[in-house]
């Protein structure tokens, strides 16, 4: 997998060009989240961020003038984190396709009010909670659910990378969504219980 | 669940999870990239990759392997038409001549592997075949069902 997009750039002095340092300050929080979301670990998605910035550095004259530079780093923050799963992938890989089935079995799930997930729940107490969530669905159904909600790939590009069937993925982010929603009423209801 | 269900629910999630703020980057990445930085912008430049070498020293490597390749083209082909060439070939043969010998017992192995199974009947052939294929169908479908009772043991509650 080519880990590095090509940069765009822009006509020189149209974009003040930055220093290192502070690219970096202004990528770093969007790149470390991009990597945890989808490895599931701290201390692995820093390593990802580090190497992620050290390829930036590797192109920062145009980096710094491009007005793609973050997308460019979403990129490959994306295939890093996807290259370093992958390692690990095959392990269940070829099980995970033996739990996949029609989309009509897939759990129901109610969610009569989607919009009050954690209604009147501090915003903080709020993003906790969806990553704590995010953070227990199993790989296979959460690292397709953040490339579609999150890199807003689609399920044919998000099958092709993964090296699943469409149908699974789209099983699989399905399913992801039930549970996630599942657990969002359970935690949006303890808590509005619990700061009330 | 119906596909209007399901619309909404992907609606739902999708506002959720875009309203996420980013998460912040631990204190300690940026000094981790700048000492990094350090570190390869310290090492000399025969110890980076081929892409930062200088440009001489490139152009030099490349003629440099050119030269190598075509003395060494040149010298087989001195060695070839020299008197002693035979004799040297006549030593390399006899050093390897271990070779020829595994050849032989590898091929006399064969031979008598196939003079077994052409005498054993082709019933038994197709039945180890089964015997075989059942174990590792039976393998697959253990490591499945350990694998989902795995799995549905990580399933969110």
């Amino acid at each position: 997998m080519n880990d590095e997009p090509k940069v765009h750039t822009q006509p020189l002095g149209l974009g003040p060009p930055l220093d290192f340092t502070t690219f970096m300050h202004k990528y770093q929080d969007m790149v470390f989240s991009t990597s945890a979301r989808l490895v599931r670990n701290d201390a692995q998605a820093e390593d990802i961020s580090q190497e992620v910035f050290i390829k930036a550095h590797e192109h920062f004259e145009m980096l710094s003038t491009s007005p793609t530079a973050g997308g460019w780093l979403k990129t490959v923050a994306t295939n890093l984190s996807l290259n370093h799963l992958q390692r690990y992938r095959n392990r269940w890989k070829f099980f995970s396709e033996f739990t996949s089935s029609s989309d009509e079995d897939a759990p129901a799930v109610d969610f009569a009010a989607p919009d009050t997930f954690f209604e009147g729940v501090d915003s903080e107490e709020r993003r906790a909670w969806v990553e704590e969530a995010l953070s227990k669905l199993p790989d296979h159904q959460r690292v397709p659910l953040v490339l579609y909600h999150f890199e807003d790939i689609p399920y044919d590009e998000i099958a092709r990378r993964l090296g699943v069937s469409l149908a699974k993925v789209k099983t699989d982010i399905l399913r992801a969504r039930a549970a996630l929603a599942k657990i969002l009423s359970r935690g949006g209801a303890s808590l509005e219980a619990t700061s009330r | 669940m119906n596909p209007q269900d399901q619309d909404k629910l992907e609606a739902a999630i999708h506002r959720v999870l875009r309203r996420l703020p980013d998460r912040k980057a631990p204190r300690s990445l940026e000094a981790r990239v700048l000492a990094e930085l350090g570190r390869r912008a310290s090492l000399p430049w025969w110890r980076k990759s081929f892409a930062h070498w200088p440009s001489a020293v490139r152009g030099g490597f490349f003629v440099g392997s050119v030269l190598a390749a075509a003395l060494v083209v040149a010298g087989l082909f001195i060695l070839g038409r020299s008197p002693g060439a035979n004799q040297l070939t006549s030593g390399i043969s006899t050093s390897f001549a271990w070779l020829v010998v595994a050849r032989d017992v590898v091929s006399a192995s064969l031979y008598r592997v196939k003079a077994v199974i052409a005498e054993v009947p082709p019933l038994w052939l197709y039945g180890g075949g089964a015997a075989l294929a059942l174990c590792y169908a039976g393998a697959a479908a253990a490591g499945a069902a350990a694998y989902r009772a795995l799995s549905f043991g990580r399933q969110p509650q």
